[in-house]
């Protein structure tokens, strides 16, 4: 009979720190591909989604710092005004943060659901921030984004089921 | 894994507190963007940085581009290369005749000094790709501080202004089209050489001339061109044509809407005119301070090895224009 402790192993089951960045950058790298016109206003924010899911599966190494820091990067890159990305991806953690415990318990289309919404605001942050500071409205294609950010949760999910991340197939508790 | 049991209890600010610095902390950064321009240094930075990853992921569209222009049937290489051919000659034409005006001009203003607006050193540039913001109206080039570009140079292609440099990175730099928000060019009305200025509204294809008074004199197909008063966009380059004039008396002022030369997007190369190097071109910007240039006391002698007589005649000259209007004063 096996008396060992579920959580220990259920502590132990972090993702190694290589999974993690390493698609973090795949990510930034989709963000960085020369988008343009239409696909420019559809596209998913890759890296907003990658950042969100390890805030969910990895919420000690992943949180706000790192959310700020690539904000930045996606700002340079982008060159928008320093700051609007930073600011859209620290809202949108802090959110999933408060969410992360309930959206663990759900399945994953509930999750897809949920992550709908926090990248839907995190949109109409992006959005109304770039229209106070005097821009034009560019188009209804930009609401198209967060669903396809929504859509693309599902494969995503099932990075969690990696052989690599999970070695026993288990559920974790927390 | 005991550094896991370690600060298993270990949280740090809460998220609220973290959310509520962050938040902060990104508006600051905001505003000393925006305000200040105060990250500078940050952004040529990390563009550095950035762009030679962006280039790499540029690659296989660009190539398979490259591939596909390979593989062009010969027709349209050929109707393609007699339109050129049409085009030297029909630029050559111009080219003699901007010649003998650039003579005359001498002639007339008889300093040299006012050829300088006209003419600038320019370097070519390739459209890397658009800006991927889609609230900005921006291109990226891949010429950058290594090739002598500075923030503020101007952007021309083969028909008109682009627009201005705006940031830079080592090998790259960011360019602002005219219609970007807020963008402004001074120009000139080609027919009555009405000046005014030009600035974009964010939309693609349009800029607008606003504060222009009702009774100004400003029709459709009107041709415009830079000014040159401001000393950073040299004179005579084309910037649109206006289509259209809406005068309505209930506003003091008209709605003026021009098409812009330069469709940055249809090609691929772009010229980047090099800033001036000298502090010549602020004090000849425009004919009226080409007079008062001529006291800076630059000797440059033209061509015609006169240019310092002529100089001193239309210093004379001016001299005299002053006595004469002085002396209508007190009368």
């Amino acid at each position: 009979m096996d008396l060992s402790p579920l959580s220990r192993d259920a502590l132990s089951t972090t993702a190694p720190k290589r999974l993690v960045f390493g698609a973090l950058l795949i990510a930034l790298m989709l963000n960085l591909l020369p988008w343009s016109g239409l696909a420019l206003l559809m596209r998913p924010d890759f890296l907003l989604l990658m950042i969100l899911y390890w805030v969910v599966h990895e919420s000690r190494s992943i949180g706000q710092t790192w959310g700020f820091a690539l904000g930045l990067v996606m700002d340079v890159a982008d060159s928008a005004l320093l700051g609007q990305h930073a600011l859209v991806y620290v809202l949108a953690i802090f959110l999933t943060q408060l969410l992360r415990i309930r959206i663990l318990h759900l399945t994953v289309f509930e999750q897809a659901l949920h992550m709908l919404s926090i990248l839907f605001v995190a949109q109409a942050v992006y959005v109304l921030l770039n229209l106070s500071l005097g821009r034009e409205f560019v188009g209804w294609g930009l609401i198209v984004s967060p669903l396809v950010g929504a859509l693309l949760w599902l494969p995503v999910h099932y990075l969690a089921t990696l052989p690599r991340f999970r070695r026993r197939g288990q559920t974790r508790i927390m | 894994m005991a550094t896991y049991q370690e600060n298993f209890f270990t949280r740090g600010p809460s998220p609220l507190a973290r959310v509520t610095f962050f938040s902060l902390l990104a508006i600051a950064v905001m505003i000393a963007d925006h305000r200040f321009q105060a990250l500078d240094v940050v952004r040529f930075g990390a563009t550095t940085i950035l762009n030679p990853i962006e280039q790499a992921l540029a690659w296989p569209a660009r190539s398979l581009n490259t591939v596909t222009t390979y593989f062009r049937d010969q027709d349209s290489l050929i109707a393609d290369k007699k339109a050129l051919e049409e085009k030297v000659l029909s630029l050559a034409a111009e080219g003699q005749r901007a010649q003998l005006l650039a003579a005359e001009h001498k002639h007339v203003t008889t300093l040299q000094e006012a050829n300088n607006r006209f003419q600038r050193e320019g370097i070519i540039a390739e459209i890397i790709r658009d800006a991927r913001n889609p609230f900005a109206r921006k291109m990226i080039i891949n010429r950058g501080m290594r090739d002598g570009i500075k923030s503020g140079a101007v952007v021309i292609d083969g028909v008109g202004v682009v627009g201005q440099v705006t940031n830079l990175g080592a090998t790259s730099a960011e360019v602002t089209l005219t219609t970007e928000k807020d963008q402004s060019v001074p120009v000139m009305i080609v027919r009555n050489s009405l000046r005014a200025v030009a600035v974009g509204n964010g939309r693609e294809g349009a800029i607008e001339i606003p504060f222009m008074p009702v009774a100004s004199d400003i029709l459709v197909g009107d041709a415009l061109v830079t000014s040159g008063i401001d000393g950073v966009y040299p004179a005579g380059l084309s910037v649109g044509t206006i289509t259209v004039v809406d005068k309505n008396p209930a506003f003091s002022f008209a709605r003026i809407v021009a098409q812009p030369t330069s469709a940055p997007t249809h090609h691929r190369f772009v010229k980047v005119l090099l800033m001036p190097t000298s502090g010549v071109e602020k004090t000849a910007s425009y004919p009226v301070s080409d007079i008062v240039a001529s006291d800076s006391g630059t000797t440059t002698t033209d061509k015609f090895g006169r240019a310092s007589d002529a100089k001193r005649e239309a210093k004379l000259d001016a001299k005299r224009a002053l006595r004469q209007k002085n002396e209508a004063r007190e009368r």
